[in-house]
């Protein structure tokens, strides 16, 4: 199965997310942080990225950019709740660094695991 | 100089000054004539009736200005003094002649500099007295007349000025803080003017003693603080906005993490437990919950500027406009509506949907204020030029002209001591539970994240008047989404004024808008190639199709054009019945932002 690789700094939503995939079976891969999603990325099974972008440590936009960097066909979510950075904000920062969707929390699980699936099976298509 | 003239005006004897000063020899003037000396003209005119003056008895003193070889056209006093040789009678005069033309500069140059000084002292624009050493004012200048709010000198001068003190033995203390000859600064006075009225003064003085040392009289300086403690207290109340701000938006972005778990969870949930079952039911109830918090930690977010706010050019005018019908629609008889908003281009880069909520809350805000005693409340709009604003802004002023909003009503008012303090979150002036208090705090948070100002004065009892200055855009063309080129969009519409605002903001942002009055005219343009639309925006309040008409025609005529319903916070059973009829492809909640309907609009246009 694909795997989802999930950058959240507040557990209690990184296990629910985590519990919401694997009800879906996929493989899911964790981290707590920017930093250690870079440092610890596994290319060869990961598939799919949700990060939060407010974190501590490296925060969500360099994962985007980095991730993007070691493994350019990867899917990436950026999921948010809210903050700016100068006049724009934090999510259509990352949609412009190359995030291929982007959420702002609390979003319907539902329609997130219904855009994963649609990312990564657009990915076996090409 | 000296002469001795005799009656038929012959010089008899004249001094040596005077030789010298006119440089002639003495024997040529001995015998001489003043007529033929002077001049028959000057004779005439000038010399002869003194001359007589005298030898009627007067001594005659005047001024004039006359010629000498010796130090050319100069200022001269002449004295005339009659002279007796025989008693009883005026044979000669003795005239005298001072040259005072030294001395009549040097006065006309005091004149001048008096007259500079009182100029200088009744310009200036800070308040002069002069008193004496108890107080008593002995005069005052224009500055101080303005202050004081009276009309003229004369019945200051007959006041103390401890009579303008707000607490007289604070004056006593200034009296006694005052030493010889130094000036003294008091720092701020509340001072009271002659209507009554506070007003808050920098006040220094100055004691002057005379020759024997003793105090002869004290100069005070009054100058008006008022406006600049109103700016200080401005700049402090954005401060502790900007504060809290950045506090608050810190507790939302931790929020919606908490709601994205919970959501997360009961939307799982909701998943595993049979549909329409007792359990399924309560977790719906804690999804609406959700969604409630969600709402309020995006007024919080808006209200510490940490959404991106979706501008386009529009015209405020015309947004004020249907608000203001919309408003008009629902008004209590009691309440009478003023507006003037003339046809007029008042461009801004804004959300028009942002827009009008702050409109329609302001002027909901102004009905409430008057439901039990009725009033007036009273809309303009205008543009002004940068000049006008610079006075009111704590902020950078970035154009040139200024669109300023008013709404004032006749309401209840606000106390003094609450007005610096509305634009808080959840501060509130209502009874606990009725509101979240967050309504002018977005407000707030919208108008400055458009580098505009919003401006509150308020009297208990006699109403409340909002400002609300947003700085005029000169672009001419505003860039739109390469995507909505040429996209139409049918726009099945609901309350009219609220859809009005969305589709200025949709025209704005570049796409064509379709509208149609009926479901026939519906069938006709989704059949029409030429003008086949891209999506269709639903409002669940339409008159013209309802929902159950809408479900029908998209079955009957098998149309697969995406639709986007917009409903209210509460659904109605026929919104329940469109969102499972899979005709929908995306609902958004009343109110949509601009940011919110485009989002959905490119993601189904993808």
């Amino acid at each position: 199965m694909p795997g989802v690789l999930l950058v959240e700094d507040d557990k209690e939503l990184r296990e629910m997310l985590k519990m919401s995939l694997l009800r879906r079976s996929f493989t899911v891969l964790e981290a707590e942080n920017g930093k250690d999603a870079i440092t610890h990325f596994k290319p060869l099974i990961t598939d799919l990225v949700v990060t939060d972008l407010i974190m501590p440590e490296e925060d969500g936009l360099k994962v985007v950019i980095k991730l993007r960097e070691l493994k350019p066909s990867i899917k990436i979510i950026a999921i948010s709740g809210g903050g700016k950075v100068g006049p724009g904000s934090y999510l259509n920062l990352a949609k412009a660094l190359g995030a291929d969707a982007i959420y702002s929390k609390p979003f319907s699980i539902n329609d997130l695991i219904l855009k994963i699936e649609q990312l990564l099976d657009n990915e076996q298509l090409s | 100089m000296i002469t001795i003239i005799n009656r038929d005006y012959i010089y008899e004897k004249v001094n040596s000054t005077f030789c010298t000063a006119h440089q002639v020899v003495i024997d040529t003037i001995l015998g001489k004539s003043l007529e033929d000396f002077w001049g028959s003209d000057t004779f005439k005119n000038d010399i002869k009736k003194n001359v007589d003056a005298c030898f009627s008895g007067k001594t005659v003193q005047y001024e004039a200005t006359f010629f000498t070889p010796l130090a050319g056209k100069r200022h001269f006093e002449v004295v005339f003094r009659p002279l007796s040789v025989e008693p009883g009678k005026i044979t000669h005069l003795l005239a005298e002649t001072f040259d005072i033309d030294d001395l009549k500069t040097t006065k006309q140059a005091v004149i001048e500099k008096e007259k500079e000084l009182r100029k200088f002292e009744s310009n200036l624009p800070i308040g002069f007295l002069r008193c004496d050493p108890i107080g008593k004012i002995l005069h005052a200048n224009g500055a101080f007349l303005l202050i004081a709010d009276c009309q003229d000198e004369q019945t200051i001068t007959k006041m103390n000025f401890r009579d303008f003190y707000l607490e007289e033995e604070l004056f006593e203390l200034h009296l006694e803080q005052l030493s010889n000859d130094q000036s003294k600064n008091f720092g701020r006075v509340y001072l009271k003017n002659c209507n009554g009225k506070e007003i808050p003064c920098r006040i220094s003085g100055f004691l002057a003693v005379n020759g024997s040392g003793l105090p002869a009289y004290i100069d005070f300086a009054i100058e008006d603080c008022s406006r600049e403690l109103m700016l200080e207290n401005r700049l402090l109340q954005a401060q502790k906005l900007e504060t809290i701000g950045s506090l608050a938006g810190g507790i939302a972005h931790d929020f919606n993490n908490i709601l994205a778990t919970i959501s997360g969870y009961s939307e799982m949930l909701q998943d595993d437990l049979p549909k329409n079952s007792e359990s399924s039911e309560k977790v719906s109830k804690i999804q609406t919950a959700v969604k409630k918090a969600q709402s309020i930690t995006n007024q919080i977010l808006t209200f510490s500027r940490q959404v991106e706010q979706e501008k386009v050019l529009i015209n405020v005018a015309e947004v004020l406009k249907e608000t203001f019908g919309f408003v008009k629609s629902s008004i209590p008889a009691n309440i009478i509506l003023k507006s003037r908003i003339p046809k007029m281009k008042a461009n801004v880069l804004a959300d028009p949907t942002q827009l009008f909520r702050v409109f329609l809350n302001l002027m909901t805000n102004a009905i409430q204020s008057m439901e039990e005693e009725g009033g007036t409340l009273s809309v303009d709009i205008a543009v002004v030029k940068r000049e006008l604003v610079k006075d009111e802004f704590n902020k950078g002023i970035i154009a040139d002209e200024y669109v300023l909003l008013t709404f004032k009503d006749t309401g209840e008012g606000m106390d003094p001591s609450l007005i610096g303090r509305i634009f808080e979150p959840f501060f509130t002036t209502r009874e606990v539970g009725k509101g979240t208090g967050l309504g002018l705090s977005v407000i707030h948070g919208i108008i400055t994240e458009m580098e505009g100002e919003i401006i509150v004065s308020s009297k208990k009892k006699e109403g409340s008047e909002f400002l609300i200055y947003l700085p005029v855009s000169k672009s001419y063309s505003f860039v739109s989404d390469k995507k909505s080129l040429r996209k139409k969009i049918l726009f099945i519409t609901g309350n009219k004024y609220e859809s009005r605002v969305l589709s200025i903001a949709l025209e704005s942002a570049g796409y064509e808008l379709i509208f149609i009055s009926d479901g026939k005219n519906f069938v006709k343009v989704m059949t029409t190639v030429r003008e086949r639309p891209d999506m269709v925006i639903y409002m669940s309040d339409s008159k013209q199709i309802s929902p159950e008409e809408l479900i029908g025609i998209f079955r009957n005529h098998k149309f697969l054009t995406p639709c986007i319903l917009i409903t209210d916070q509460n659904l109605e059973i026929s919104d329940e019945k469109l969102l499972n009829s899979e005709i929908i492809y995306q609902q958004l909640t009343k109110p949509v932002s601009l940011k919110e309907i485009r989002n959905a609009i490119q993601e189904l246009l993808r």
